[in-house]
């Protein structure tokens, strides 16, 4: 009798398994599969793609990307793109340090203000920016160049590095720092000798958060940038309006852009996915 | 102990006029890409100008023409559709697979994390490029596969035909941001303790009541913070039209964002443009407002 319930419990328990399993993997490779095909499918060859567009690729067909890089001026894009991305890296460490740690450090006069200001940057939608920012950049004459428009990326991607900075910063003993306040160490030597090692894996969310944003943002780029220094997801809107490009090239443009997005995430995805949920439930 | 504390805290703060100095970069930074604009923006709007030396004060004479305008209101009806979509598929979706990803017999639960919250960090861009592709018309993934489940017959234009080529433009849009609900619904229910669902066990609820009577009241704080986010999130939505359909055909997948670019930028209408902009600031801080009001209303009768 018990035996026999336990092998019943056993077929219920492996089915409820299935049940739950199975549909869920099914969801999961959905969601991928457009990203997998677009991947495998940028090395088909042309006429293996007319064949069957859902088939594996049986050749290796790597023209496509020299072909992409050639017509599209993909390696320009490139070079901008990773250009505007470090240079947004880097004002959007130091300056959401510097900044983010005194916010969870230190009190002022204007602390709350100034913070509140921030973070309501979070809520701007960048779309009531583009003409005032053009016109700004017009009249500085800084439109059409890659390493301003980094200062505009940093400036969007101020309020999220220094949210996350200033409530990793809070949550670090104060104890830390009194030790070296003793011994008579300068605010210098306190920020970056004793906890900018500490702020380490805040610092590695917020560089890998901005660097994604910088690589993927479109608008900004689109009303500021020209020929000559247009990102890759400028340069992806150029290539497909070309007429002669084939959808194996296409594809292949497709995967320049999203390959390095796919590696970091791959890397570092739970830092991606802390410091983005963080940041817009918060925001 | 007053004192000791007092004494610690001037001897460990710097002075303020330093702490300011440190803080002038990112607030001149900011304050010069974010709130000045965002003033401009304002001031722009009362004019009548299309970038040139020539700018005409016309008061609050774009604000009626907005009012008026019938391609402003067809694209907010339009963003309103693409938020309502996000709210009931995207947060419906998230939250079925994260109490389903939260189950105890769920396995390679990692693996599904970050494979649902992958197409987050992808490029609007390349995510609107790649449905296009989809959607294509001659060589398209989703054409081939009715026909290859012998529905040819369903096979159409779909960014072409003004009728469906909105709920098609807005299939990636819910599909792009699912991961990240899933992943806010899978922390907020990780918080649940154990023993609610073990004692509601011992009561006989399991599976699908645990999830609607236990899960989901539980979790109502963050699934109305989600709500929120959805719905802000859709507003700001551009990349992906602008990529598929450029807000045709007509103004048939037209939304605010593509409105207000297409008339500063392409019709060079700069101070309408900025009307616009600031008419979606409005529109989606009420949105945010109204649903919160929503909520608190629900939540008073709950009580």
């Amino acid at each position: 009798m018990n035996k026999k319930r336990g092998i019943i419990g056993k077929i219920l328990n492996f089915l409820l398994t299935t049940v739950i399993n199975v549909p869920v993997m099914l969801l999961t490779l959905f969601c991928m599969f457009p990203v997998v095909w677009m991947l495998y499918s940028s090395v088909k060859s042309e006429k293996e793609f007319a064949l069957s567009i859902i088939s594996f690729p049986k050749t290796f067909v790597i023209q496509n990307y020299t072909n992409a890089i050639k017509i599209g001026q993909m390696n320009i894009c490139l070079s901008n793109s990773v250009k505007a991305s470090i240079l947004t890296v880097i004002i959007v460490l130091v300056l959401g340090f510097i900044t983010g740690l005194i916010f969870g450090r230190y009190d002022f006069k204007f602390k709350k203000p100034l913070y509140i200001m921030f973070l309501s940057g979070m809520l701007i939608p960048v779309y009531s920016l583009l003409v005032p920012v053009f016109i700004e950049m017009k009249t500085l004459n800084l439109n059409d160049n890659i390493y301003a428009i980094s200062l505009i990326y940093g400036a969007c991607g101020l309020p999220l590095a220094i949210f996350l900075i200033t409530s990793y910063v809070s949550a670090i003993p104060k104890e830390i720092e009194e030790a070296a306040i003793i011994d008579g160490a300068s605010f210098n030597a306190i920020i970056f000798k004793i906890m900018m090692p500490i702020c380490i894996p805040i610092l590695g969310t917020v560089l890998i958060l901005s660097f994604l944003n910088a690589w993927n943002e479109f608008p900004f780029a689109l009303v500021l940038l020209g020929k000559n220094t247009k990102t890759i997801p400028i340069g992806l809107t150029y290539f497909t309006g070309m007429y002669s490009v084939k959808y194996t090239q296409l594809l292949a443009g497709l995967s320049i852009a999203t390959l390095p997005v796919v590696i970091i995430y791959f890397v570092c995805y739970k830092k991606i996915i802390a410091g983005m949920v963080a940041g817009s439930v918060k925001g | 102990m007053k004192g000791g504390d007092n004494l610690k805290k001037d001897f460990s703060k710097p002075k303020s006029w330093m702490l300011y100095s440190y803080l002038a970069p990112s607030v001149l930074l900011f304050v010069s890409f974010s709130i000045v604009p965002m003033a401009m923006a304002v001031y722009y709007s009362f004019f009548n100008w299309s970038g040139g030396p020539m700018k005409k004060f016309v008061g609050l004479n774009n604000y009626l023409l907005l009012i008026k305008d019938n391609t402003f209101w067809k694209s907010c009806l339009n963003n309103i559709f693409i938020a309502s979509s996000c709210v009931v598929f995207q947060l419906g979706i998230a939250f079925i697979i994260s109490a389903l990803l939260c189950s105890k017999l769920l396995k390679f639960k990692e693996f599904h994390r970050a494979i649902i919250f992958f197409p987050v960090v992808l490029s609007a861009v390349v995510v609107g490029f790649l449905f296009r592709m989809i959607y294509s018309s001659d060589n398209g993934l989703l054409n081939f596969f009715l026909s290859n489940l012998g529905l040819s017959s369903f096979i159409q234009p779909w960014l072409d035909n003004p009728k469906i080529a909105l709920i098609f433009v807005t299939v990636p849009i819910v599909w792009q941001w699912i991961g990240m609900y899933v992943v806010i619904y899978m922390t907020s229910i990780k918080s649940i303790p154990d023993e609610i669902y073990e004692s509601c066990a011992i009561d006989g609820a399991t599976g699908f009541r645990q999830a609607i009577y236990i899960t989901f009241p539980m979790i109502m704080d963050t699934i109305k913070v989600s709500v929120v986010l959805a719905i802000s999130g859709s507003m700001k939505i551009f990349e992906h039209i602008y990529v598929m359909t450029g807000g045709g055909p007509g103004t048939s997948t037209m939304v605010m964002a593509q409105y207000s670019y297409k008339s500063s930028f392409i019709m060079n209408k700069m101070g309408y443009g900025s009307t616009i902009a600031v008419g979606i600031l409005c529109v989606s801080l009420s949105f945010i407002l109204i649903s919160q009001l929503l909520f608190e209303r629900g939540k008073r009768r709950y009580e």
